[in-house]
Order: structure tokens, then sequence, then C-alpha cells
């Protein structure tokens, strides 16, 4: 699905990937590191967001390294933000619609691609007059999600989902991200690495720019250092 | 939430000035709203490009006036009533825009805000000075006999052709609200305008969309360019007071707020008149209109300091 070999990324001199390589195939991946490892950088890169200094990135078997972000998206692959970037001045069926009318797969289902995002959000089918930018923040996660999901992706990226939600919001949203992971393939960055390795089937940690560890879940979960440094045993 | 209670003061105010002036003095009413719908029609464009692009054009103007010269002289050479040439100015200007944002607006779009004005003054005099160097300052007219159509109510005479300046301005605001609240085209645009990197997540082409909207509202000043033509004489820099003006209209009304920029042309039409009536003069029209404006702008950035 997607691979990433040797990527380099930075801004301005700054060098901030040094030679990542990743995989997602039809699975679950988490990426971990700490607070400016680079996660949300890779993302950036994967999604046309930031130049490539170096390395390739193919997806469904082409290379798209510098495609823009609109093309991405067309090309199935979803993002859902750490910032979340909706509409704010929109309601929240509006934010839904968009996830979709511009993917040409997704144009023609969108009240079947609505349904099935209201199913796992019900909050939203109630909320979905209600302007975007007035929700509580868990809610507009939610939003970004659904938007996301809207677009019937065949990658779904999700940076941070749980930053900033309350505890009960964020085991609702790995229970979605579970649930998901049967459907379409997914690459997940968090923090909250002891919920998010319930979700997942393979991780890689991230550190200064280079990948550290990579192995499944299960792995992770005993590996001495993932238990010192991420999960605090 | 902000924009609906700008909105009300300012509708309130316009309604006041307004039942007062029906009474006292008609005219002052019925030419100021004529002048409010000059205003709002070429004010509602300059809205939309800075709404959705995030640019404020400072050509804007000149564009009208180039409209309207190529509509007299297309009219003269054709035998031709400008009425007739709305449409196909609209359509020619349209493609005229979209080539002058390929061209230059596109690549200062992350540029500093200072650099965006200076482009576009720029070619706001760009436009008045080729227009100077080919036809001269020579003011053109085109003769009509239906712009003299009048009206008599009671013991009252009043000129009847400049209303269609309001129809214009309704048409704009009316067709530009079903455009982004109703189709899928348009609530792309606003979602581009609200925030351009969730637009290109969910894939529109942010890009492309600037432009096209840029050329919409080149468009519909275009098409302002042939109606203005009817009732007004043309000169190379006939289209600098309507930059001004939109723009002040625009700032007035905050940005992305199409039913703000009518109220507040009727308030600036209805003042300006107001004064006329008054003093006879132009000049006095003009300055209490800009100081209106900076008390406007002054008392908003003063509210945006404390929150
Ligand atoms: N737009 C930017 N301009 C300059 N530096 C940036 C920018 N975005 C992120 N950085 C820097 O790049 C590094 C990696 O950031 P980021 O990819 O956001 O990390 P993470 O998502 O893992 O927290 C950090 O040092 C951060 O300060
Ligand atoms: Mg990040």
């Amino acid at each position: 699905m997607l691979k990433i070999r040797g990527l380099e990324c930075g801004y301005g001199r700054m060098r901030v990937l040094e030679g990542v390589s990743l995989d997602v195939g039809k699975e679950s991946v988490g990426l971990f590191g700490p607070n400016g490892a680079g996660k949300t950088t890779l993302i950036g890169a994967v999604m046309g967001m930031n130049k490539l200094w170096a390395g390739e990135i193919e997806f469904a078997g082409r290379q798209i390294g510098g495609t823009d972000t609109h093309l991405m998206a067309r090309m199935g692959v979803a993002l859902v933000p750490q910032e979340r970037e909706l509409f704010p001045g929109m309601s929240v069926e509006d934010n839904l619609v968009l996830g979709a009318a511009y993917i040409p797969h997704a144009k023609g289902i969108i009240p079947e691609q609505m349904e099935k995002v209201f199913a796992l959000f019900p909050i939203l089918k109630e909320r979905r007059k209600q302007l975007a930018g007035t929700m509580s923040g868990g809610q507009q996660r939610m939003v970004a999600i659904a938007r996301a999901l809207m677009s019937n992706p065949k990658l779904l990226i999700l940076d941070e989902p749980s930053l900033g939600l309350q505890p009960s919001i964020v085991a609702e949203v790995f229970e979605v991200l579970r649930e998901l992971k049967k459907t379409v393939s997914i690459m997940v960055t968090e923090q909250n690495v002891r919920e998010s390795l319930k979700s997942i089937d393979r991780g890689y940690v991230l550190e200064n720019g280079k990948i550290v560890i990579e192995d499944s879940a299960e792995g992770l979960r005993t590996n001495p250092y993932v238990l010192k440094s991420y999960l605090g045993i | 939430m902000a924009l609906k209670r700008r909105n009300l003061i300012i509708s309130v105010f316009a309604l006041a000035a307004t039942a007062a002036l029906l009474l006292w003095r008609p005219t002052v009413l019925i030419y100021g709203l004529q002048a409010a719908g000059l205003y709002a029609a070429i004010a509602i464009p300059m809205g939309l490009v800075l709404g959705i692009v995030h640019i404020v054009n400072l050509a804007h103007g000149e564009f009208m006036m180039l409209a309207s010269y190529a509509t007299y002289f297309t009219c003269k050479a054709l035998g031709m009533d400008p009425l007739i040439a709305i449409v196909p100015t609209a359509i020619v200007t349209a493609i005229f825009g979209w080539i002058i944002f390929q061209l230059t607006i596109r690549r200062a779009l992350k540029a500093p805000e200072l650099n965006q004005l200076i482009l576009t003054f720029g070619i706001a005099i760009v436009f008045s000075q080729a227009i100077n160097l080919v036809f001269t300052s020579q003011t053109y007219k085109m003769p009509l006999d239906y712009v003299s159509a009048s009206m008599d109510i009671g013991e009252l005479t009043f000129g009847i052709w400049s209303f269609v300046f309001v129809a214009a301005a309704i048409l704009f605001a009316g067709g530009l609200n079903f455009f982004l609240k109703r189709t899928t085209t348009g609530k792309a645009a606003l979602a581009v305008g609200q925030n351009p990197k969730g637009a290109a997540i969910v894939g529109i082409d942010v890009y492309r969309t600037y432009g096209l909207v840029f050329a919409l509202a080149i468009a519909l000043v275009g098409a302002m360019g042939a109606l203005f033509l009817t009732k007004s004489a043309i000169f190379p820099t006939v289209g600098s007071p309507f930059t001004m003006k939109s723009f002040c209209l625009v700032a007035m009304a905050g940005v992305g707020n199409i039913p703000g920029i009518l109220s507040a042309s009727v308030l600036l039409g209805l003042t300006e008149n107001f004064l006329r009536a008054f003093r006879g003069s132009r000049e006095w029209a003009d300055i209490v209109f800009f100081v209106l404006i900076i008390v406007v702008i002054m008392s908003r950035s003063l509210k945006g300091r404390k929150s």
C-alpha cells in the first residue's frame, strides 16, 4: 500500500527526517516517538505538503513523491490532521459532504458514506446542522475522522487522534480504529502508546529523525526500551 | 456570532436613517439607495475575493474601468447597446481576470501582505496608465435616452434608471449566497476560504479554486463596467474611487460578510446624498465617509485588542 524508502525531509536548513523507511500494508501501523521527532513531518511528506529532500514514496504501486495534496486525497489517502483542519463556519453535514465531493470513487455514494460515519459517531448525526467551529475539541476530532472516512479511503492516516481528548473519548476513538482496520489500511501517530498498541498490528518508533525500533504490537509491548520510555514502567 | 451582531447594528442604523429620510427628504433616500446599489454591486465581488482568495485587490475598480472601455468601443463599432454587451463583457473579463491571476497574483499568494498590496496597486496603475496612453484622458460617454427615464410621485420627480444598480446588487448578493451555500462548487470555494489546508486534504484543488473565484469576481465587476457605461462618462481613472470605496465597504462589513456589504453600502449612499443635500458639496461627502470608515475600523481594532 504505502512504501517509504530513505526519506529525508526538513524545513529551511534543518533536517528533520534522516533517511526513514517504513511500510504500511493491509494493516494498521503505529508511528510513535516523542514530541518533535518528525511524525507530522513524515505525514506531510506523504501528503505532498512537505518537499522531499531525498528518498522515495510509493503508494498503490505508484511513485508519489511530490504529488499535490489534493491529488493524494483523490488517489485514496485520507488524512486526519493533528490540527483537525475543519471548515469551522460550515455545518457538520457540509464538512462531511466535502469529505467525499471531490473524491472520484466516493462522490457518487455520499448518502451511503454518510450513513456509515453516522453509525460510527451517532453524536454527529444529532449535531449535523451545527457549525463545526462551535463544537468541542473531542467532537471536532470526530468530525475530522468522519470527514476522512467519507472519502472511502484506501489508506487512512491519523496524526495524534487522541491529542487533547478526555479519556472516555480517547477510548471511543481507538474503538473506532479497531473497527476500521478490518476494511482500510491505517497509519496512526500517537503519544498515547499504551492505548494505541491495542488497535495496531505493527509499529515503528521514530527518534531524532530515524526509525529506532520496528516490531509487532506484541513485540513493542514487551520491548524493554519501549516499556521504559513510552509506557513508563 | 460577531458578524451577525455587526450586521444587526449596521442594518438598524440604516433602517432608522431610511425612515427619517423618507419623511424629510425623499429624494435623498432615493438617490442614496441608487448610489448604494452601485457601490454594493462593485464591492461585493471585491469582498468575494478577499473572503476566499484572501487578497485585497487594489486593481478592482480598474478592472471595471477596462470593461467599460472595452464595452464602449465594441458598442461604438457595432452600433450596439451596452446592455446587450453585459454578458459578453462579463465572459471576456472573466477570462482576462483569470489570466491576470495566473500570471501575477497566484505567484504572490504566499508573499507578505504588503507585497500583495503593492502588486495589485501596481496592476491598477498599469491598467489606468495603459488606457491613458492609448485613449488619452478624454472622457467617453454613451448617448442613451433611457437613462433619463424618470418617475413622478405626487410633486416628486426623480430619475429611475439607476435602480438597475440596486437590482444588480441584489442579484449579485442573492446569486453568490445561493452559489456559496447550495452548490458543491460554491461550498468548496467557501471551504477553501475558511481553511485552504483542510480543503486540499479533501481533494479540492485550492489554486484552481482561487483562480475561478477571482475570475468570477472579475466577471461580475466586468458586467458592472458595461452597466456603469450606460449612466456615466468614463476616463482612465474612473475606477480608482470605486476601488477605494469597495475596500472601505468590505472593511466595514468584515471579511466574508456579503449582507454586511449591502447594509454598509446603504449607509454610505445615504450619508453621501444626505450631506450633498445640505451643503451641495461633493468633497464634504467624501470626507465624512472616510471619517466614518476610520471610526468604524478603529473601534473594531480597539475591540479586537481587548479580546
Ligand atoms: N513548519 C515548520 N517550520 C519549521 N520547523 C518545523 C515546522 N514544523 C515542524 N518543525 C520542526 O520539525 C521538527 C519535527 O516536528 P514534527 O514533525 O511536528 O514532530 P512530531 O509530529 O513528531 O511532534 C520539530 O523540531 C519542529 O519544531
Ligand atoms: Mg506532530
